[in-house]
């Protein structure tokens, strides 16, 4: 019985291959309903939670199908993911890259096959592949919620000592925070003066040491600036630790702005000890890299880089504002949830 | 019962892909269309660079966890050899793919030596090389991507009509390891270690050299894929292949390597790599969530391990 078995299998085995083989490459994909090959580096933090659901919800508004697919941090894995959908012809792909570099294959195999490809919200690097990114302004952004931060500085009547968290300066966004920190921070230097540069490599156990550190060397800090949302815990616990944790307009308040716009963000505004943050306007975004898809397979122009301006939301504008803000959404689903 | 599990081996695994091919061709689209499969053969080959490696080292009853991290070190040291903005021989890939395989081979001695003479377990003296040669990747790119190879090398991870031209090295990989563990006396040694290797100690099985080889070779195997997903991907990442080793393990132990040593295939491996290529290209082309992908190839995974671990108790081990 065993010996049979065995002498079957592979005849089986190969009968079955084979018949794949000679049939399967005559086989094309079925047509099916328009449909857009959605490929996310990771789905581990919200912002990109909200990113992938803005965009399912403006195909389903345009009658598409999405599918989706995450590489889960494996740049290898997400061009086999762009191949696939290159393999099953859809009618465009939305990309958030794992690597500025390491996408470019991506981005040619779907120029050979003529179908148009968004990069979400990261750019790649130069190269004759073509693409269409759809990126925030991080420099502008930046630059407006420090701007505000600077006239709340000035508010207070006296200089403010400043602190700005630096992200890993090898990602382009960060990089563009800075910049627009620092050029900020150069217009208003009657207001403020940037006595700590703490880098953190988007790492939230060296952005408490840093935060703690700076505190440490200038109690009286009276500005911070970080450049993602996701390292304010950090900055929340070392105030704590300092005793300098308080509300906006409580005597020994740190003037305090963030960028993302996230759900803590949002938390934060609401209870006041948040002056501003800088929001990446998802919504648009995700509605500019659809349009950017649908314009591309009609034959019209796209440009290669389309900029979110992003909107800065703070204590005197949040109300009004929250509809746009990702992290006030979540933060609403959430509590509707609970 | 007991026979059909034992039946169900490397060839069962193939009826296997070739069930799941057929029936799931009708509902996915794309799924057996030319292009889709050329994608499929072409991901499953370095893969497979690595599942080989990994069946050596499991043969022996060991495990190697450190093939991750070995990817990813080769992956930027033969990048920074041969870049051509930089590099230390620019433009030259033959010293780039010598770099990468000369880092497995010297990551795979270690693992080797760890495990052979320092008597470490197979399990933690991978683990710390792991985290050891992924922290180096990293610190000495300072999480940096490098790109500018060169065409000649670029040309690794390109396709000659419709055969990639990665198949000219893992198909000539897989036969010699074939060949080695069913025709010579350094295969049986193999088995035999992973078997009982006190028993193949009194036989007068050299078990210490044959650990050494087993984990070198997986390690230039390693080094092997890092050549392959680097031309691939045009890019020396020093993050390359850090998710691939459930994918390793699981296309290995569905094959019907054990993971309790001593008993496996080249062929099983080879098929239980294209299984779970292709368990994930279909999912893919389904476009069901990441989340539901884990856990249907953590299931398929599993559920081979289970079918494993009944063998070992039927074969009475």
């Amino acid at each position: 019985m065993k010996t049979r078995a065995r002498r079957v299998a592979p005849g089986l085995a190969a009968v079955l291959l084979a018949t794949v083989a000679a049939f399967g490459p005559s086989c094309q994909p079925r047509p099916t309903r328009h449909a857009i090959g959605v490929a996310f580096e990771t789905l581990q933090t919200e912002f990109w939670v909200a990113a992938i659901d803005a965009i399912r919800a403006d195909l389903a508004s345009r009658g598409y199908d999405m599918v989706e697919a995450i590489a889960d941090g494996d740049a290898n894995r997400q061009l086999e993911q762009v191949r696939s959908f290159v393999a099953r012809r859809v009618d465009g792909i939305v990309v958030v890259p794992k690597d500025a570099k390491g996408i470019i294959p991506a981005i040619k195999a779907a120029n050979e096959a003529g179908i148009p490809i968004v990069l979400f919200n990261r750019p790649a690097d130069a190269s004759a592949a073509r693409s269409v990114a759809v990126v925030a302004d991080n420099l502008g952004i930046a630059r407006a919620t420090v701007e505000h931060l600077c006239a709340l500085a000035r508010q207070s009547g006296r200089k403010q000592k400043a602190a700005i968290l630096i992200g890993d300066l090898g990602d382009v966004n960060s990089i563009g925070r800075r910049d627009g920190f620092d050029q900020a921070a150069a217009a208003c230097a009657d207001a403020i003066e940037v006595v700590a540069r703490i880098p953190t490599d988007w790492n939230q156990e060296k952005a408490l040491a840093g935060m703690t550190n700076a505190l440490q060397a200038h109690p009286d800090l009276g500005l911070v600036f970080t450049s993602s949302d996701f390292m304010l815990p950090s900055i929340v616990s070392a105030l704590k630790g300092a005793n300098r944790y308080r509300r906006a307009g409580e005597p020994g308040h740190v003037i305090l702005g963030g960028f993302d716009g996230d759900a803590t963000a949002w938390r934060m505004l609401e209870e006041g000890t948040l002056d501003a943050t800088g929001v990446q306007d998802v919504y648009f975004e995700a509605k500019a890299a659809i349009q950017a898809l649908v314009d591309a397979k009609a034959g019209r122009a796209v440009p290669p880089v389309v900029l979110d301006p992003g909107f800065v939301i703070h204590q005197g504008n949040k109300a009004e504002m929250a509809p746009r803000m990702w992290g006030a959404q979540v933060a609403r689903r959430k509590a509707a949830g609970a | 019962m007991r026979r059909a599990l034992f039946v169900l081996g490397d060839w069962g695994v193939a009826l296997l892909c070739g069930a799941y091919l057929v029936a799931l061709a009708p509902f996915v689209p794309g799924l057996a269309s030319g292009p889709n499969l050329g994608d499929v053969f072409s991901n499953v080959l370095p893969l497979l660079a690595v599942a080989l490696g990994q069946t050596l080292v499991l043969l022996t009853g060991g495990i190697d966890l450190s093939v991750t991290a070995v990817v990813a070190l080769a992956s930027v040291a033969g990048a920074r050899v041969m870049t051509e903005t930089g590099g230390l021989l620019p433009g030259s890939a033959a010293a780039g793919v010598l770099a990468m395989l000369g880092v497995g081979v010297v990551v795979g001695l270690a693992n080797g030596l760890a495990v052979a003479n320092l008597r470490m377990p197979p399990f933690l003296a991978t683990l710390a090389m792991m985290t050891f040669a992924s922290g180096l990747a990293i610190w000495s790119t300072q999480s940096q991507g490098i790109a500018g190879l060169p065409a000649s090398f670029r040309a690794l991870g390109a396709s000659l009509g419709p055969l990639p031209v990665s198949l000219l090295v893992v198909l000539p990989l897989a036969l010699a390891a074939h060949l080695v563990l069913s025709r010579t006396v350094l295969g049986r040694w193999i088995y035999a270690v992973g078997g009982n290797a006190r028993a193949a100690r009194v036989s007068g099985v050299p078990v210490e050299r044959v650990l050494l080889l087993a984990y070198a070779a997986c390690g230039a195997c390693a080094g092997l894929a890092a050549v392959l997903y680097t031309a691939r991907l045009e890019t020396g990442s020093p993050v390359l292949g850090q998710r691939i080793f459930l994918d390793v393990i699981g296309g290995a132990v569905i094959g019907g390597t054990s993971l309790f040593g001593g008993r496996g295939t080249v062929r099983g491996t080879a098929f239980g790599v294209l299984l779970i290529t292709l368990v994930d290209n279909s999912l893919n082309l389904l476009g069901l969530s990441s989340f539901t992908v884990l856990m249907v190839k953590g299931g398929v995974i599993l559920a081979a391990a289970v079918l494993d671990a009944w063998r070992e108790r039927l074969a009475g081990r």
